[in-house]
């Protein structure tokens, strides 16, 4: 399959540090779901949507690793560059992450990794959220209702969350992208069945030549987009996660199977190779679930 | 050699000389590259490279790691380029920097530690071996060369055979003595000896009633394991005349002085990298206001210098 690799904006690899973040705010949007408004410093490497960072609380030595989280938002606002983090209480450490306030200090390593390549004139670019998934396509929305003003084409999410009450800042991806289709879990609102049923179904409208697909969530859905992408030759991008403790490539912890297409390397690192493969390079059997 | 502030630091480690006792721990440090956007490698004592075998290996399937309390497990199966691989593609960019580099070499039996150890041998720019028999010994029905001191011996012996460069071997702290491990591999002729390895570890999904690493077991590392591994390098550094080296849940530079005052001769960093790339030259750096502190001027005044 093609991939999205060849054909892509010029973006800088923007070099990584290691900064302390201010908490602006840190609350929960809903049940253990949460958004964390931080100040950055204004030096602060911009990164490109699908770049992650290791998030540390600056007190505390447990847990001692950091923990992986993509940007969700990145602005300037009176002068300071402001970032968003969503994301959900998993474990451990994240549920200590979700206990700071407002003038807490986290160490931010980042921006880290391979983000989404975006491709010139396409007509169609199609973001596919799943649950939490939606954390880094919305930094990719804001990135291309900015670039794509300019540029004929339509920006489409589909977004499919557990229930109607657990979507994240509908109101602002409205305003960003050219249509929305939803659907949960239980039916609450839009398509009631994965999101995934929804790509499937709209799929064959998609010129592959002129479409480009983007998408972020839990395993499974990420390897059924696989499935679609492959099914009807579209290029997709996944954001995939795994556990990491250095975020660098260092420690090689969060490794995914290539695809037989890929037999350089058996194994790639999320944090380096990756968050962000084509569908094609990953080997989608490399783990259960 | 001596420092900005006077202050000397310089280590002989069985006839390699480091600027400062602060080196890398193999598998936290990769071949550098990764730390080279954040600190300057010139500034290490010795970088330890990733374990290296004759031939590349893919390592285990995911799950690889999982964090325990004030540590993690990792069961990454000893992924590596491979020896010739690293010497072609690895080593040009390190050898850029006035740093030694340490060839952390591994096998399947001892002929394959010999083989990889020759090669290294040859190649420029590698200043010493450092020899993990924390590794399975396939012909002898999978039990680690590092448990047996026989096997340790033997390993060690064929190592020091293959290469002009100093050996350092690496001991796994899975042992019921170390100390007679640590005579049996100074005894085949090792130059020095760095310990802990990692201690092998369980951590289980209790909602699913699986193991959180798909190898079942991995090596527990991080300062949870600093009070074992302190506890053997003194043990060590009493059992054998040879230098030793303090590895384990080094974080800080305090932890680092800990092995230091314990006896080692130099330490090496290595969960800390993962947390903070920035560890190591935090810990040399601390090393020397301490010293500055304490009125020490020579390292050599205060390896070895526990009171008991």
């Amino acid at each position: 399959m093609g991939g999205l690799r060849g054909d892509v904006v010029a973006m800088a690899d923007p070099e990584k540090s290691i900064e302390t973040g201010i908490i602006i705010s840190n609350r929960e949007i809903f049940k253990d779901h949460f958004l964390m408004i931080l100040r950055v410093p204004t030096d602060f490497r911009a990164s490109v949507p699908g770049q992650f960072l290791m998030l540390r609380r600056e007190e505390g030595d447990h847990p001692f690793l950091g923990r992986p989280f993509s940007v969700h938002s990145l602005y300037s606002i009176d002068g300071d560059t402001v970032m968003e983090i969503l994301y959900r209480i998993s474990g451990t450490g994240t549920a200590l992450i979700a206990k700071l306030n407002a003038d807490d200090r986290v160490t931010i390593l980042g921006p880290l990794g391979r983000g989404f390549d975006v491709p010139r004139r396409k007509k169609k670019i199609v973001l596919i959220a799943g649950g939490m998934g939606i954390a880094p396509l919305f930094y990719l929305a804001e990135s291309l209702a900015k670039k794509r003003r300019d540029e004929l084409g339509e920006t489409v999410l589909y977004y499919g969350a557990q229930s109607s009450q657990y979507f994240c800042g509908l109101d602002r991806l409205k305003r960003l992208c050219s249509s929305l289709k939803l659907s949960t879990d239980d039916g609450t609102a839009g398509y009631h069945g994965p999101v995934t049923d929804l790509v499937a179904d709209d799929a064959l409208s998609f010129e592959r030549d002129d479409s480009a697909l983007f998408a972020c969530g839990p395993y499974g859905m990420i390897k059924e987009m696989a499935r679609i992408a492959g099914k009807f030759s579209i290029p997709c991008q996944v954001s995939v996660e795994e556990k990491m403790a250095c975020g660098i490539g260092a420690c090689l912890g969060c490794a995914v199977r290539a695809s037989g297409e890929n037999t350089s390397k058996r194994f790639m690192r999320v944090c380096k190779e990756g968050p962000v493969f084509d569908t094609g390079e990953i080997d989608w059997n490399y783990r259960e679930g | 050699m001596k420092d900005n502030n006077s202050r000397r630091l310089a280590v002989d480690i069985g006839g390699l000389v480091l600027k400062n006792p602060v080196m890398t721990a193999s598998g936290t440090f990769g071949y550098g590259e990764e730390y080279a956007s954040f600190i300057d490698l010139s500034v290490l004592g010795a970088i330890v490279v990733k374990g290296l075998s004759i031939t590349p290996r893919e390592g285990n399937p995911p799950s690889r790691i999982m964090e325990t309390a004030s540590g993690m497990l990792n069961a990454v199966g000893l992924e590596n380029v491979g020896v010739r691989a690293f010497i072609d593609v690895k080593l040009p960019f390190l050898r850029e920097f006035d740093v030694p580099v340490i060839a952390n070499i591994l096998g399947d039996t001892p002929e394959e530690y010999c083989e990889v150890a020759h090669i290294v041998n040859e190649a420029e720019g590698i200043h010493a071996l450092e020899v993990n028999i924390s590794c399975p010994n396939v012909a002898k029905g999978g039990i680690d060369f590092g448990v047996n001191p026989d096997l340790a011996f033997k390993v060690t012996e064929g190592v020091k055979k293959a290469t002009d460069l100093p050996v350092i071997v690496k001991l796994t702290p899975n042992v019921t003595d170390i100390t007679e491990i640590a005579k049996s591999v100074e005894d085949a002729g090792a130059d020095a000896i760095s310990l802990i390895n990692t201690l092998t570890g369980l951590s289980i999904d209790i909602e699913k009633r699986i193991p959180h690493l798909n190898n079942i077991t991995g090596g527990l590392s991080g300062p949870a394991i600093k009070p074992v591994a302190l506890r053997m390098v003194w043990e060590v550094v009493r059992a054998v005349s040879i230098p030793v080296i303090g590895v384990g849940g080094i974080m800080k530079a305090g932890d680092a002085l800990e092995f230091l005052i314990a006896g080692a001769k130099a330490v090496q960093v290595g969960t800390a990298n993962f947390v903070n790339p920035r560890s190591t030259v935090e810990i040399i750096d601390g090393i020397v206001a301490y010293m500055e502190r304490k009125g020490i001027d020579d390292i050599e005044d205060l390896i070895g210098t526990l009171k008991t």
